[in-house]
Formats: C-alpha cells, structure tokens, sequence
C-alpha cells in the first residue's frame, strides 16, 4: 500500500510537472514582431521589397489560355470559413471559364490527413495545380516539393508553408493588420486599461501564434496599461472554446473586461458562454470569425467588433493568382498581380500577395454579409 | 499405389479449402477484388510509384499493429500508442535541439522513453490489476498532456539531411521505412508461431487465470509485450519526424482507432485467444489501399471514410457468416 501511495505520489508530481509548463505558454511564437504606429490610420508604411524567395514547378506543360484541372485542400473542410473560400474559387473558375476546381480535405484539421490527400492527388495525374491552406507549415512542405518536382503548380492561401515549397501565398492580412484592430477594438469598447483572456486555436497553429506576438507588441506600445490574464488553446473545436471561455469567466470574474477569440469557432463559441453567463456589456468579446456566426450575438448586442477579411474574396484571389502563374502572367520578381473584381493586388514579403486591410464587421453593417 | 495419391490430393484439397476459408482466406480474396475494382477506376493505382508510396504512409500504423496484434491476443488493448508516439516525437526534438544532445543519442533516448512509458503501462496492470483499458486510456491523456507541456508549444525544425533517410528515402528501391515495417513483421510472426512467448500470449488470451495457475510468467510477458508495444511508437514517430521533417505535440492523435481497426479487421478477436500478424497485415492493406484507391478515383475523403467503415462492416459479417457455416 506504501509502494502504491508511492507510485500515485511520483506520477501526480509528474503530471503537476507537465501542468507547470503548459502554464507559462502565453500562445505567441518567438519570431520578431513588427506594430504598427498606435491610434487611428490604415498604418501599413512602406514595405521593403524583398527577393522572391518561392519555388518552381519544374517542366511545367505549357498550358497558358487552356483548360487546367485544380485540387484545392484547405484545413478541412465542414466548416463555414472554408466554405467561403471554396465559393470564391468557384467563382472565380466561372468567370475565368477554363479552370476547374475541386475541394477535398479532411474533416479535421489533420496535418497527417492532409498530406495523405495531396499525396493522392498528385499520385492520380490528373490536375494541374494545387491551392491549398496549411495545418503545419513545415509538414507540409515535402508533399509540396514533391508536386513542384512533378511540374504541378502551387499557390498557398490563408495558412502558409515553407516559402520554397509552393510558389506565391495570398496574405489575408499582415499579422500586425489584424492585431491593431483587434486591441484597438477592446480599447474602444472597454478602455484603455481593459483586462482580458485569450481562447486561441492549437499550440503550433501559425496564425494565431502570429496574431498572439503581434497583439502582445501591439499593446505593449500602445496600451501598456491593459492586462493580459491568460491564453487558453481550444483546438478549433465549439465545445471545447465554450468551455474555455467559461474557464475565463468562472476564474477572473469582476476582473476579466474582454475575450479575444483566435479562430472562427472560438470567437462564437465565446460570445455564447459570456451571453448564457448573462454578463454582456461587462465582458466584450472581440474576435475573428465569419458573419453569419456571429449574427445573433451583434444583433442581440452582445458583441460590438468581429475582425476579419472577406474569405471568399481570399479564395476568389488565390486562384486568379494561380490563373496567371499557369498562363505566364505572374512571374518571380514580378510587384502586383491582376486579379479580377479585385482589382490589382501587390506582392509583399517576397513571394506573397496582399488581399488587403482587414474587415471589422459591426451591428451596422454584418448583416449586409452572407457567409 | 492410386489410392495413395487420391488419398493426398483430397489432403492437399481439404488443406487448400481451410487456408481459403480461413479468416485469413477470406480477407485476403476481399482485398484481391478491391485490388481489381479500384485497378479498374484510375489507371496509377496499380502503378509502382503509387503502391510504395502507399508503403511508405502505411508503415508508421503497421510498426504499432505488430505489438497491438499481440496485446490484442492477450485480450489487452493499448490506447495510449499515439500519445506515447507524441511524446517521444517531442523528446526526439527536445533532446537534440534544445538539450543540445547528438541526434544519434536523442533518437536512442527517444526509444527508451517509448519503451518505458510502455513499460509502465505494463506494470500497472500486472502489478495493480488496472484493467489495460482503463490503464492506457488514463496514458492516452496522460503521456500527451506531457507532450504538450514539454513541448512548450514550439515545434522542432531544421533536422539534418541525413536523419531523412528515415522517412523519406529509400533502400534498394523500397522506401527506408518500409525496410523497418518488413524485417519487423518477419520476426513479429517468428515469435507468435515458433517460440513459447508466442504459445503464451494465446494461453493468457484464452485463459489468464489458467494461464496463471499453469504457471506461466503471465506478468512478465504482459510487460514484455506492452514495453514492446511502446518502442514500436517511438520507432514509428522517428520515421514520422523524419517524413515530415517537424515535431509537433499533436502528432499521432487519433494512431490507435486506425491500428486497432487493422488488428480486428485481421481477425484477432478483441475477446483474446485467437488471431495473427498476417491477418493484421492484409487488414492493414486492405486499409491504406481503399483509402487510396477511392481517393484516386475522385471520391472526397468524407465520402471515403463512409466507404471504409461500411466495408469494415461488411468484411467483418461476411467472414462471421463463413466462420460460422464452416464450423457447423
């Protein structure tokens, strides 16, 4: 019984142990951030043109102006953000006429799965390029260098890899874009010394690591009175963030004035802990995500500021920028690129296309959206 | 002189006719006409490149399916196999990266710390009595908490070339891993068939208590077998680093419902006693090769997983429903 009550000790210290480190994740990454100037203005300045740094399909066919077959393999696929940006290729196919697109991934963000689905597409012979969005952006990579290697183009959206694995990614939004709106927006609606949690997506998810540092640089420049009390990971599961949410609400009480919500499940998924916790109006909660979600709550009043870009207009972007790789119109060193309704994009960070600035959806202007 | 040679041919007949309606036979003629079906609907199928590829992602599953069939045998289950191939990933970085160790050493240290963390599956549930599946559910969250709060949330890049061999190469023409995946169903069968280790995990599958009073080293061959069960995880989650050239905490979640679907698919009865490595191996095949082959012919993956777990069903009925017949 002595040797047991041993045992259950050295493993609960060991668990304790293994809690202690989770403790100190604050759910940035350690790359250099780069904030913008504080309070009003696009901000942005001037961005130094970098070398193009992408990949290239080796011995492409030639097919400039002809019919291509492409394989589109977001995240996964079953949830609203990703339908929108499948419609936006859909319509860009249709206005373009000689693209095909198809949409197939996982029905969990699986960087495994997804490797194995672009590893049978290439293996099938039959598409000519791939769009994809990454779960891991190193995982990823061989898969990537593999189809280049076998003269299939590759255009990154939303969720980068490996620069040399594919050869442009269309940038959303710049990381430090998005993370003023998103402080400004708590500064706004809850002061300049607000108190707030974070309910993010996984541990290595790079976006949000991204977003977290550049927020984390963000406030420490121009809020440096606000606090941060905790980041907690919540995959990008519904049930899971609301009860990360009620963590947040249940743990710092009185305390806590706004929930950042890292991802399009977690930022609903928040506003209806704080609206079935009846605490709107005293806990904000500002976040991205898509308006549809998030509807109900900024109609109700419950939620004033959802950060965003338009998601079909990203996916409508990444593939007339396919369109123009595979037809010659885009080439390395190359500064901007045409692409449709929108309009002419720039290329940033050496092989990345800029959709824009980002979107704050408002209760005077979400409903005017559908997606 | 005659009467002899009938008298063989109609052994070698009724020998014939039992390999055939074997769980073995039966599984393995299902898998020859989903060969042909899907050969059928996209002509790269059946090519060589295809099929080694499918070799090298079908590997890291069946290194963990050889122990699993075993534990199975016992009437064990291991549920903790894709946290414990998390965790020795994490460590494999955290050794060579951040403790600055040789990566030859880190990858010898991950396999030990596989083998333990199966070693202490083991030795609860000889030593304290917890049921294997409570025991390895409690590791399942257990060893991948562990991952991620060692891991601190960074991933491990920037492996040298050399460590890609692993994954990513391949040895006279077969995929490296595969090489591992051959050479350990070789001596995985040896020792269920020829030694009296393997004589005793069928012994403590169909009677533990009986196997006990026999005077069978049951605790030690549990240990054995959950240490081994272990390793094969961390051999897996090298290969795996190598393949996809990053650590990540997440890494392996969800490995044991596709190993123990392979395992039961073969015809190892989830009750203990009976089953085998070559039944595991066409069940595993059957697995990577529908996954792929209904991939290639343009059915979405959503619509694949539907397919597969109807043909689990069907396989599964269709080999009840001749055991059954054969044995009245």
């Amino acid at each position: 019984m002595k040797n047991f009550s041993f045992r259950m000790f050295v493993s609960l210290s060991i668990v304790l142990l293994g809690l202690s480190f989770a403790q100190t994740w604050d759910g940035a990454d350690d790359l250099p951030t780069n904030p913008l100037a504080c309070g009003e203005g696009a901000g942005g300045g001037a961005v130094a043109m970098l070398d193009y740094n992408g990949g290239q399909a080796t011995n492409a066919p030639d097919l400039a102006g002809q019919a291509i077959n492409l394989i589109d393999v977001p995240k996964l696929v079953g949830i609203g953000y990703f339908a929108a940006t499948t419609l936006g290729q859909e319509q860009a196919a249709e206005e373009l006429g000689n693209v095909t697109v198809t949409t197939d991934a996982p029905t969990e963000a699986n960087i495994d799965d997804q490797i194995a689905v672009i590893e049978s597409y290439i293996a099938s012979g039959n598409i000519n390029g791939i769009l994809f969005a990454a779960n891991d952006p190193v995982a990823i990579a061989p898969v990537l260098r593999k189809a280049l290697e076998q003269g299939i183009h590759v255009v990154g959206y939303d969720a980068n890899s490996e620069p040399d694995a594919r050869e442009w990614f269309v940038n959303q939004a710049e990381f430090n874009g998005i993370a003023k709106a998103m402080v400004d927006s708590l500064a706004k609606e809850k002061g300049e010394d607000a108190k707030f949690g974070i309910v993010t997506s996984t541990f290595t998810t790079p976006n949000q690591a991204r977003w977290i540092a550049e927020m984390q640089a963000y406030q420490a420049a121009c809020y440096p009175n606000m606090e941060w009390l905790e980041t907690l990971e919540a995959q990008e599961d519904a049930v899971l963030s609301f009860n990360q949410a009620n963590t947040l609400i249940n743990k710092y009480g009185d305390d806590l004035d706004g929930i950042f919500g890292m991802t399009s499940v977690a930022t609903p998924s928040s506003a209806d802990a704080v609206t079935q916790a009846g605490l709107c109006g005293e806990v904000a909660v500002i976040g991205l995500a898509t308006p549809n979600a998030m509807k109900p709550f900024v109609n109700d009043g419950c939620v004033q500021s959802v950060v965003l870009w338009n998601p079909i207009d990203l996916g409508y972007a990444a593939t007339y920028v396919m369109r123009a790789v595979v037809d010659g119109t885009l080439n390395p060193g190359d500064s901007s690129v045409e692409a449709g309704r929108l309009g002419t994009l720039q290329v940033v960070n050496g092989s990345e296309i800029l959709l824009g600035a980002p979107f704050i959806f408002t209760p005077e202007n979400i409903n005017d959206f559908d997606f | 002189m005659a009467a002899d040679t009938a008298k063989v041919e109609n052994s070698f007949a009724k020998r014939l006719r039992n390999l055939l309606f074997s769980q073995e036979g039966i599984l393995f003629i299902i898998l020859v006409l989903v060969i042909v079906v899907l050969s059928g609907r996209n002509a790269n199928f059946l090519s060589a490149a295809n099929l080694l590829n499918q070799g090298r992602l079908m590997s890291e599953v069946g290194l963990v399916a050889l122990p699993m069939t075993y534990i199975i045998i016992t009437a064990g289950i291991d549920l903790s196999v894709g946290s414990i191939l998390g965790l020795s990933a994490i460590l494999l970085g955290v050794f060579w990266k951040n403790l600055g160790m040789p990566l030859e050493l880190a990858i010898v240290l991950a396999l030990v710390v596989g083998t333990v963390a199966g070693f202490v599956n083991g030795l609860f549930i000889v030593k304290l009595n917890v049921p294997p599946l409570i025991m390895t559910l409690a590791t399942l969250a257990f060893y991948r908490g562990l991952a991620q709060g060692i891991s601190e949330a960074k991933s491990v890049t920037g492996y040298p070339e050399w460590f890609y061999i692993f994954g990513q190469k391949s040895i006279m023409g077969l995929p490296t891993q595969l090489w591992f995946f051959i050479i350990a169903t070789i001596i995985s069968i040896i020792i269920l068939r020829m030694t009296t280790l393997g004589r005793y995990l069928y012994a403590i599958g169909n009677n533990p208590v009986g196997a006990r009073f026999s005077g069978l080293p049951v605790g030690r061959t549990l240990m054995i077998i959950y240490g081994y069960s272990g390793f094969m995880s961390a051999l897996a989650a090298i290969i795996f680093v190598s393949r996809v050239t990053t650590t990540r905490s997440d890494m392996g979640t969800g490995l044991e419902l596709d190993v123990i679907a392979a395992v039961v698919l073969g015809g190892t009865s989830i009750f203990g006693g009976k089953g085998g490595i070559v039944g595991t191996l066409i069940g595993l095949v059957l697995i990577q090769l529908l996954k792929n082959g209904l991939a290639l012919s343009g059915i979405t993956s959503d619509a694949t997983t539907i397919v597969i777990g109807i043909v689990l069903i069907l396989a599964i009925l269709v080999n009840n429903f001749i055991q059954r017949r054969r044995d009245s």
